[in-house]
């Protein structure tokens, strides 16, 4: 006979407990998966989801301070863009440099500049005369794995307006009422609506990063960079209408940049923030007041990160780059000089001082050693971390894919997404008087986020191996489109 | 809709953990442990740490970062084993503690000669 078919016997009790274990692993599960996709979410990626401001999401009140978090230490002096700006100074190298006739053969300041710096000139010219052609040789035989890569990079830098090429006096005011552009200015209310105004517009061009400064005389280049309309021979004088600095910052996108080097030139921030630079610009002058933008690449008559300290945008890091609460120092940054009056931002100060006193991974993960692990010393009158930019400038072309390296800004632990574990950490480190936590999350960061041994981001000719930090996104890896 | 997105998941993740710890609390009832407001605490810092370690896992699959994903799901599931094993020896003290068979069979020896 078929036995009858009896429920188990099962007691509220019983279905408690079980039902609580239950809940516990299916809250954990959730939880997973919750964290899955916050860590892919594209609201992670700060400053490519959003035109209406909210990328400046970093409470910056309670960081303000009066002065900015640089120190001045003496007498200041201004940067000779001819011989300090590498792109300026190599170009001349390699343009004059006769083996002949040596450092003589070169022209007045490159000749009194390199007498002076020595160990420059070396850098430079192994550059010029070992690098360049391993390179070329390097390229030819593996470079085919980063031309998506390099694709991107031109695609982004292909819409690109015309760089200023006037002298300020000309270029930076209203054209006229038959452009648009009263040659009255026209009276503003208030300077602190007209700077929320600037601000918001600024966000609505693109912008993810906007901070206002009054201009510091000592940033002006003494002498200019080419083609920017001055006289390279003479110094400049500045222009009594740079009154207000505007910055406007744009990350570089985020995948390309984790797969770094390089899978992704910085092209993509330093044409977006081109864009929105010359669009403020042209707003600016359509209200009738002088503006001039100051870009990247080379397109500057200023420099740019002490500028973004005095906007309080963020601190000047170990590596020499501005790092931002919200973006660390993946980012791009542009400048206009106005004569608009705007009410100043004050600098902020949100530990990164502390913090690159201990962290250094940015120095330990560099392969050309351009990082000092030194403490700042004074530069310009100015105490700051030295960097080697001949060093750093040679990495640029000691490994391959785009030109230019972003390991720094990369291993950077500022330079995360916006997940909730990031956004915590970074919300403890700067509100932890005690430093502990600086301390903890520096060693986790090295446990969790480690890198390649940095000389294996070399190209094969140089020992290295071609790394790169993360593999890279979907979308730019060649050898999965093309066939060869 | 995603509901991942949505305050949907909060509202799921809350009516779990009152589950988990209404059968926590059983759990402790049948085998003789009374919980007392205060050791609550361990319970529900417990029931943090494990769902930190999950999302800990999960956030950084996410963003792409393995290694993190590995070896933070080690040493915080480490931490949670270790830390439930101690929380629940702590509990288990907090039971009232049984009479001395001796003394019973004292007292009974005493009640029968005073009979």
């Amino acid at each position: 006979m078929k036995k009858k078919f009896s429920p188990p016997r099962f007691s509220r009790r019983s279905f408690l407990k079980t039902a609580g274990m239950a809940s516990v692993a299916a809250g954990g599960a959730g939880l997973g998966i919750w964290g899955y996709k916050d860590g892919k979410a594209p609201e992670s990626y700060s400053g490519w989801e959003s035109f209406q401001g909210a990328t400046q999401y970093f409470n910056r009140k309670s960081f303000a301070v009066d002065t900015p978090t640089y120190r001045k230490v003496g007498e200041s002096s201004r940067v000779d863009a001819r011989s300090e700006v590498i792109f300026y100074r190599f170009s001349e190298l390699n343009r004059q440099w006769r083996d002949e006739t040596g450092v003589q053969g070169l022209a007045s300041p490159w000749q009194e500049y390199y007498l002076q710096h020595p160990a420059e000139l070396e850098l430079d010219l192994q550059l010029k005369k070992e690098i360049f052609p391993k390179y070329r040789q390097d390229e030819q035989k593996y470079g085919s794995r980063f031309l998506l890569a390099t694709a991107w990079a031109q695609a982004m830098g292909a819409v690109s307006p015309r760089p200023i090429d006037r002298p300020p006096e000309e270029s930076d005011f209203p054209r006229g009422e038959e452009y648009g552009e009263p040659k009255t200015p026209l009276p503003m209310k208030d300077r602190k609506k007209t700077s929320l105004l600037i601000k918001q517009v600024a966000y609505q061009l693109g912008a993810t990063l906007v901070g206002i400064a009054p201009l510091n005389p000592d940033w002006v280049y003494l002498y200019p960079m080419k083609n920017r309309g001055f006289d390279p021979a003479s110094p400049i004088n500045v222009p009594k209408h740079w009154q207000n600095a505007i910055v406007v910052g744009t990350p570089m996108s985020w995948d390309p940049f984790f797969a770094n080097p390089n899978y992704g030139a910085s092209d993509d921030a330093y044409s977006r923030s081109r864009i929105v630079a010359f669009r403020l610009a042209a707003f600016i002058r359509a209200l009738g007041y002088a503006a001039r933008p100051h870009t990247p690449g080379t397109a500057y008559d200023l420099m740019v990160p002490p500028i973004l300290v005095d906007a309080g945008l963020g601190e000047q890091g170990r590596h020499s780059v501005v790092i931002t609460p919200e973006l660390g120092s993946n980012f791009r940054p542009a400048i206009i000089t106005t004569n608009l009056p705007l009410f100043s931002d004050k600098p902020i100060d949100f530990g990164v001082q502390d913090f690159c006193k201990t962290c250094k991974i940015c120095a330990k993960q560099c392969p050309s050693g351009a990082i000092t692990m030194e403490e700042p010393s004074a530069i310009r009158g100015y105490l700051r971390y030295q960097l080697n930019i001949s060093k750093c400038h040679n990495f640029w072309y000691s490994k391959l894919g785009n030109i230019g390296c972003r390991i720094c800004v990369t291993v950077c632990p500022y330079s995360r997404k916006a997940n909730w574990i990031h956004k915590t950490a970074l919300q403890v480190i700067s509100r932890d008087p005690t430093h502990l936590s600086k301390q903890v999350l520096t060693q986790l960061q090295e446990i969790f986020y480690p890198g390649p041994a940095p000389q294996d981001y070399y190209m094969p000719s140089l020992g290295g191996k071609n790394a790169s930090y993360r593999e890279a996104p979907w979308w730019l890896r060649s050898e999965d489109f093309i066939s060869w | 809709m995603d509901i991942l997105h949505s305050g949907f998941i909060w509202f799921g993740e809350g009516i779990l953990l009152v589950l988990a710890l209404t059968g926590i609390k059983t759990w402790c009832e049948d085998r003789g442990v009374r919980l007392r407001f205060w050791s609550w605490i361990p319970i529900v810092l417990w029931l943090f740490l494990f769902g930190f370690t999950c999302t800990f896992i999960g956030t950084s699959l996410g963003e792409g970062e393995s290694v993190a994903a590995v070896k933070g799901g080690i040493i915080l599931g480490l931490i949670t084993l270790i830390s439930a094993a101690g929380i629940w020896r702590f509990l288990l003290q907090l039971r009232p503690s049984a009479p001395d068979p001796n003394k019973i069979k004292e007292a009974m020896e005493n009640e029968t000669e005073t009979k």
